[in-house]
Order: structure tokens, then sequence, then C-alpha cells
């Protein structure tokens, strides 16, 4: 008898990533083999590449949540090693489709219609793969053009299972204190959030009303009577994805206005919307060479407590540092109650904010504008990450914070921008204090 | 074996009025009781019931069939003869993968069935007993069987020919037929909207199995 085939199941193909995988979420475990200085260059990237690709393959195979995952890993681009992330990134837009007849049943399943019963015409193959679903070129009765986003049968309880099984799979992980109970509570409401649609349309409602205001920020509009909570229907907004964009060869002007629109797109949502458009990955944006800017996908949107947002801006103002009371007001929100100002992990972290910043945004009257391309940069993202890591700077609320503003960092970069970061933070600085008055 | 050639031979002609007019009376008194066995179920409905509903005499019923199961044996004659005709018209469907197709087969037959959930219900559970004729063992439901056999084995030799798969043989008919029964015993109990588990089921283990037999996993 021959051996049988290698992936028998979803469990076991978990419990072979096992805990480094369960544990890389917040990219602790995984980056120590993948930043190790010991080794050689070249033996190392070969590493990388091998490893990175093994756990592209399991993820894809897998789909659903742990797939999720892997693109929640992949924004954390300063914490691994660029062979990594491009592996991972493949996982954005690489999601084994829904064949064309599993794709109609589950739309009448869903919908109670055959897709060609409710549009004028469909397109059965998909343009674009998401994670818990795939996403249909369609034009509506009316003769207007929509992307029709169908969801993947009975996914969420297949995300049930899956954390149920993540939960095993990351027990030595939580042991080591590696990976919180409440971190993966945290992901796995976002994602289970994510399997309804109908939140998602009240998502664009409602960033399309708080956005309305940043005129270069295009975002599509939503057809109730065409969507439910597997199916989402929606206009199609114009735009090319980074790399096709970035292939145009847009010119540097063009890169400073898309960089300076993105900034002023992430504080605006922070301090005007409190709510975070937080899944970052490059699909999600689409730009133009006008420098108008697409915004695609809010499956997964954070609305941020007021006191995360007001820390936040601090991290941006430094009044703390002369400022006991304000310093543990800080801690208290980060950390938690429990945890005292004095530690000597909440200095080392309050320190790395406070070098990064200091250096990258500094607080004096002109400064010039931030060279996003210089690897300098990413490097001081990158001490700053590992250094919150390391003394375990982990809260839910700051993790998707977190993962926009690298994403947002990992957009720049490779956008090659330059943008005036601190003058464009102080446009908000005002806001914040009126909150707090 | 001349005299039988003949007779298949003769039953390939085209249909006399009188064989139409059966098939018509046979096909009005399955849609007057699929009704009734809805509303009433399979044990609850009477052969009284049917011929009134039907409009015909209880005797003429007799004719055409001697009890309730072979009611659900014409039942599911039909769903065959359908599927089988169904699929040799879909020219899309012979050049997707064999996933997709078994996909599609193993789906359209869930779908035939759909809105007789309770009847469905019923006959899985009459089929248990040894003395039923709908029964895997039973004689009476051989030919439904070896029809439905036939045809997948049909499909699956397409797919050995197009390496998609290593020969299977009668036994991949089998563990198709087998695969579907215990597919509908899963719809049968599957509370999830519009039945979707079933659906990722169908999708997952049809891809898992194709993917199990290209690996060799078959050949022990």
């Amino acid at each position: 008898m021959k051996t049988g085939p290698k992936s028998i199941g979803r469990a076991a193909r978990l419990a072979q990533l096992g805990v480094g995988l369960a544990g890389s979420y917040l990219a602790y475990q995984l980056q120590r083999p993948f930043v190790d200085e010991q080794r050689n260059a070249e033996n190392r990237r070969s590493l990388h590449r091998k490893s990175a690709k093994q756990i592209r393959e399991e993820l894809q195979g897998l789909r659903g949540p742990v797939m999720k995952l892997g693109q929640a890993m992949s924004m954390q681009t300063h914490l691994f090693a660029a062979e990594v992330v491009e592996e991972l990134a493949g996982l954005q837009m690489q999601a084994p489709p829904m064949h064309s007849t599993l794709m109609r049943a589950q739309f009448k399943s869903a919908f109670g219609k055959y897709p060609e019963e409710v549009f004028q015409s469909f397109e059965s193959e998909p343009f674009a793969a998401a994670s818990l679903g795939q996403v249909h070129w369609a034009v509506t009765k009316q003769g207007e053009e929509v992307a029709v986003k169908i969801q993947y049968p009975a996914i969420r309880e297949v995300i049930e299972s899956d954390f149920k099984m993540l939960r095993t799979a990351g027990f030595a992980a939580r042991l080591t204190g590696h990976l919180q109970e409440s971190v993966i509570r945290e992901v796995e409401r976002g994602i289970l959030e994510e399997t309804n649609y109908l939140k998602e349309a009240h998502n664009i409602e409602h960033f399309g009303e708080h956005l309305a205001p940043l005129s270069f920020v295009r975002l599509p509009k939503v057809y109730r009577e065409l969507s439910c909570e597997q199916v989402l229907t929606m206009s199609r907004v114009g735009g090319l994805r980074l790399q096709e964009f970035l292939k145009t060869n847009p010119s540097q002007e063009v890169r400073d206005k898309i960089g300076v629109g993105l900034t002023r797109l992430f504080f605006f949502q922070l301090f005007c919307g409190q709510a975070l458009h937080a899944d970052p990955h490059p699909g999600n944006y689409l730009f133009n060479h006008d420098s108008t800017i697409g915004l695609v996908d809010f499956g997964c949107v954070k609305y941020l407590k007021p006191e995360v947002v007001r820390c936040y801006a601090q991290f941006w103002s430094r009044e703390w540092v002369h400022d006991t009371k304000l310093f543990a007001e800080i801690i208290h929100v980060i950390f938690g109650p429990k945890v005292s100002p004095d530690e000597p992990r909440v200095r080392r972290c309050m320190n790395g904010i406070r070098r990064f910043y200091d250096k990258f945004h500094p607080l004096t009257e002109n400064p010039a504008a931030l060279e996003l391309a210089d690897p300098k940069f990413m490097d001081g993202l990158n001490e700053l990450a590992r250094t919150l890591l390391k003394n375990k700077f982990l809260s839910p609320e700051f993790l998707f914070l977190s993962r926009t503003e690298s994403g947002m960092c990992n957009l720049l970069h490779t956008l090659k921008s330059r943008v005036p970061t601190t003058q464009i933070a102080r446009e908000w600085m005002p806001a914040i204090s009126e909150r707090q008055k | 074996m001349k005299r039988s050639r003949e007779k298949e031979k003769g039953r390939s002609k085209p249909a006399g009025k009188r064989d139409r007019n059966k098939e018509k009376n046979k096909k009005k008194i399955l849609a007057a009781a699929l009704e009734l066995f809805r509303e009433n179920g399979l044990d609850g409905t009477t052969t009284k019931q049917i011929s009134q509903k039907a409009g015909i005499a209880e005797g003429t019923l007799f004719n055409y069939f001697k009890t309730k199961e072979d009611l659900a044996l014409f039942f599911f004659q039909k769903e065959t003869h359908d599927l089988v005709e169904w699929f040799g018209k879909e020219a899309r469907l012979q050049k997707v993968p064999l996933p997709e197709k078994l996909f599609a087969i193993l789906h359209r037959q869930l779908e035939y069935i759909a809105p007789y959930e309770g009847f469905i219900g019923a006959v899985f559970f009459r089929s248990l007993q040894p003395h039923s004729k709908l029964s895997p063992l039973s004689l009476e439901s051989q030919e439904l069987r070896l029809k439905y056999l036939r045809f997948l084995r049909e499909v699956l030799a397409q797919a050995e020919d197009k390496k998609e798969i290593p020969a299977v043989g009668d036994l991949g008919a089998y563990a198709v037929g087998l695969f579907y029964i215990g597919i509908v015993t899963h719809w049968l109990h599957d509370t999830s909207r519009g039945k979707q588990k079933t659906l990722a089921l169908l999708d997952r283990s049809l891809n898992l199995a194709t993917k199990v037999l290209k690996k060799g996993g078959w050949d022990w």
C-alpha cells in the first residue's frame, strides 16, 4: 500500500504548520528564524524562499481565515524578510476560485435566484479572488456596470471551526505568551464580521458619508436591492492596482500627490471618522494618474475607541515626554490598568516610539518632506516593531491601527513618495486637542 | 440473444399513442402523489387520495403502480433519465475539469429532489428495510441503479481518457454513487442557510478526492 496523500485534511495541515504559524500572526515566532544575522546571506535567502513558499501553499490550500492571517502577516513587511513578504503577498490575489457551477449554486442559495435572472449580463469568470469570496463583473438590468462579490458557501461555519483548530494549534504559543487569547478573539471577531456583506455595505456607506470632504478619494456605491449577507453588488471604481500603476511610470509629482493623499486619508479616517479601513493590502487601493485614489473592500473596518485615537495622536505630538500624568494615561490605555508606567518594558517601548517619531517625524518648525523610498525609514520602522514585539506591546485595538499604519507606510515606500508627514499630522492635532477638552 | 436485441430495437422505436398516454398518466399520477407526499408525508398519503387528485380510478392507479414504493421508484427513474439527458445537452460541462463536472451532476440531483425533502427523507428510511423495493439490494431497484452507475462510469471514463485521474474502473462509479448517498444524508440534515454546508462539503470533497486520485492514493 502506497502512502496516501500528504494533505489529509485541514486539521492535519494546521497541525503541520503548527505553533510557528499560529504565533506568527504577531510575527514573533516566525521572525526569529528569518532574522538570524549569523547566517550567510545567500543561504538565508534560500531558506526564506523555501519556508515562505511552503507557508503560502499551505495557507492557500486552507482558504478562509487562515489565509486571512497570511494576508495580515504579509502586511507586517517590517517584520519579515523581503522573500517572505513576496510569497505571502501572493496570497492577496490568488485564492483558488469557485468554479462557475459552484458560484451559480452559491448565488442562488444566497440570493434565491441565479445571477442571469438578476443581471442583464454576468461574467462567470471572476476578475478577482478574495479570501472569503470572489468578485465578478456584471451589468444590471438598468445597464450599470457593477462588481458582484460572492461569498464561498458556509464560510462562517468554516471560520468558526478553523479558529477552534487555531486555538489548539496555538496552545503552545499561548503558553509562552506569544499569542494571547484576547488577540485571537479580536481577529476572529473581525474576520467573522467580514462574512456579513451587509455589514460591509454599511461600512461603505459610512465611509462614503465621512470621506465626502476628501474629493480625491473614490468609493463604490452599494446596490442594496442586489445585495444580501453573502452577495454584495457595488459600482465599479476606476484605477489600477499598485504594481500595474507603477508599470505606467507615474511621475514623481503624481507619486508625491498620491502619497500626501494616502497620508491625509489615513489621518482623516482616524481623527474625523474614528474608524479605519483596516485591510490595507495593496489590492484594496486603486491608483489613477489624476492622483485620485479608489478605495475598495470594506470588509475589515475597525471602529476605534476615542482614547485609542488620542493615545495614537500622542505618538505624534509627544506631549507625554514632559507630562507624567499624560504618560500614565497612555500606559493605561495601551497596556491595561495592571501595568505600571515604571516597568522597564514599558519604558523600552515608549522610548522606542519616541526615538522613531523624533527621527522621522520631527516636531521642528518646517521639517523636510519624508523620503518614504529611503530604506532607513523602513529600517527604523522595523526596529520599532521589533522593540514593541519584544516587550509585548500587544493591544488588540492597536493591532488594527498599527496594521493599517504599516500597510500605508508600505504603500508609500513602494510608491517612492515624498510626504511632509509632520505638517499633515499637524492639520489634525487641533482636532485632537478639541476632543481632549 | 437475438430475440432480446430485437426487443431492444423495438423499444427504441418512437412510442405509439398508447405508450404516450401511459407515460402521460404515470407523470400525472406522480405529480399528484408528490404534492400529497409534501402535504401529508409518504405514510400519511393513501392511494385513494392519489387517484382522486390525479383524476383517475383507483383501479387504474394500480395498473400503473402497485405500491407507493413503485411510485417512488418511478420518481427516481425519471430523475436519472432527466439527468442523463440534461448532461448530454450541456456542452460546457463536457469540457470542465472532473470536480466541477461531478459537482454539477450531484448538485443537479439535489436540485431535483429539493422540493420533496420530506418524501426523500421517508424514502431513505424505507430503503433501509430489507424487504423494501427501494432497498439497494432489491431486484426492482437494480435497473435504475445500473443506469445511474453506467452514467457515472462514462463520466469517469472521460476523465480517465483526459488523464485527469488514473483508471478507476467500475469501482469509481460505485464510489461516486455511495458518495451521493452520503451527500443526500448530509443534505437532509443540513440546517444551514440554503443548505450551503452541503455545497461546501460537495465542493471540498470532490476537489480532495480528485487530488487524492491524481497523487496515486488510489493505487492500492
